[in-house]
């Protein structure tokens, strides 16, 4: 189980970003979802969940929705209603020791009704990693809607 | 012989950009760099052109020619990129970063060189005012105009 402080990597179309471990998240396999058939729709796949099912997203690197059959695993944030997944070409938990967050706001408007997208960045050289704000990827996801 | 108007000294960089160039205070500037990777920020403003790594932040990087209202550098691989200190009153993390399209020089003002006329400037409300320096007409920046488009209430 992933640590506040513990951060997980989640490549998308070649761009990695990191999400907070203190989130609260699963990670699904691929062969556990519902892929969708259907080359229409934002929806890469669902999750059965008893009486529900909770869609997951693929994005490519600028997080825009793409379809492509590359992934292997999606990872669901915790959100009310219900959560929401985000299918990624890699996952992988950092060890807690190697990641120093740092400070990190976009400038101008925010995108979501929660902010920004990113609050923090992982900085190694010249290289950076951007880190999820949570409940504005949350937000985000939940605005491609169920279909 | 007509002496020379002059004033306090203020020492200045000439920021070049893509069809204009700015002045800034020497000591609003961090440090200028050579262009590198950016990061990229999904679905931030369009004068928002990503993020880089410097020292231990992530600093924001834009294209003050797009915000502007300008046509954004048609070079960016050959660009500078100039770090500001955090505009007044912000965290001590939020440094900004610009493009340029060449390395900085500096100016030292004395209050002899003439103001532009406003029909000379820019139609932009982040443009303060400008000054010919030997001729050449430079932009002064509105700080705080900026600071009201980077961070929003």
């Amino acid at each position: 189980m992933a640590e506040a402080n513990q951060y997980l990597r989640l490549q998308l179309g070649g761009v990695s970003y990191l999400l907070p471990g203190g989130s609260g998240y699963t990670i699904e396999q691929r062969e556990n979802l519902i892929t969708n058939k259907s080359p229409e729709g934002n929806v890469a796949a669902w999750q059965s969940l008893r009486s529900t099912r909770v869609p997951a997203y693929c994005l490519d690197a600028m997080l825009r929705v793409t379809r492509h059959r590359n992934w292997h695993r999606a990872v669901f944030l915790e959100a009310i209603p219900h959560a929401v997944g985000l299918a990624v070409d890699e996952v992988q938990l950092l060890p807690r020791a190697d990641t120093i967050i740092t400070s990190f706001s976009p400038l101008g408007h925010p995108p979501t009704r929660q902010g920004h997208l990113f609050s923090g960045a992982w900085v190694t050289g010249n290289h950076l990693m951007l880190v999820f704000n949570p409940k504005a990827i949350v937000a985000y996801l939940q605005s491609l809607g169920d279909a | 012989m007509k002496k020379q108007r002059s004033g306090p000294r203020l020492h200045s960089l000439e920021v070049p950009l893509d069809g204009c160039t700015l002045l800034v205070p020497s000591a609003s500037v961090a440090e200028v760099i050579n262009m590198q990777k950016l990061a990229p920020v999904p679905f931030g403003e369009p004068w928002l052109h990503g993020a880089i790594g410097w020292r231990t932040l992530a600093v924001p990087v834009i294209s003050i020619e797009t915000l502007f209202g300008a046509p954004a550098m048609t070079r960016i691989d050959a660009a500078k990129i100039v770090i500001f200190y955090p505009l007044s009153g912000r965290k001590d993390w939020e440094f900004v970063a610009m493009f340029a399209t060449a390395e900085p020089r500096p100016q030292v003002l004395d209050g002899s060189q003439p103001v532009a006329k406003s029909s000379e400037l820019l139609d932009s409300p982040y443009i303060a005012a400008g000054l010919k320096v030997d001729g050449r007409l430079m932009l002064i920046p509105d700080f705080e105009a900026l600071k009201k488009a980077f961070y929003p209430a």
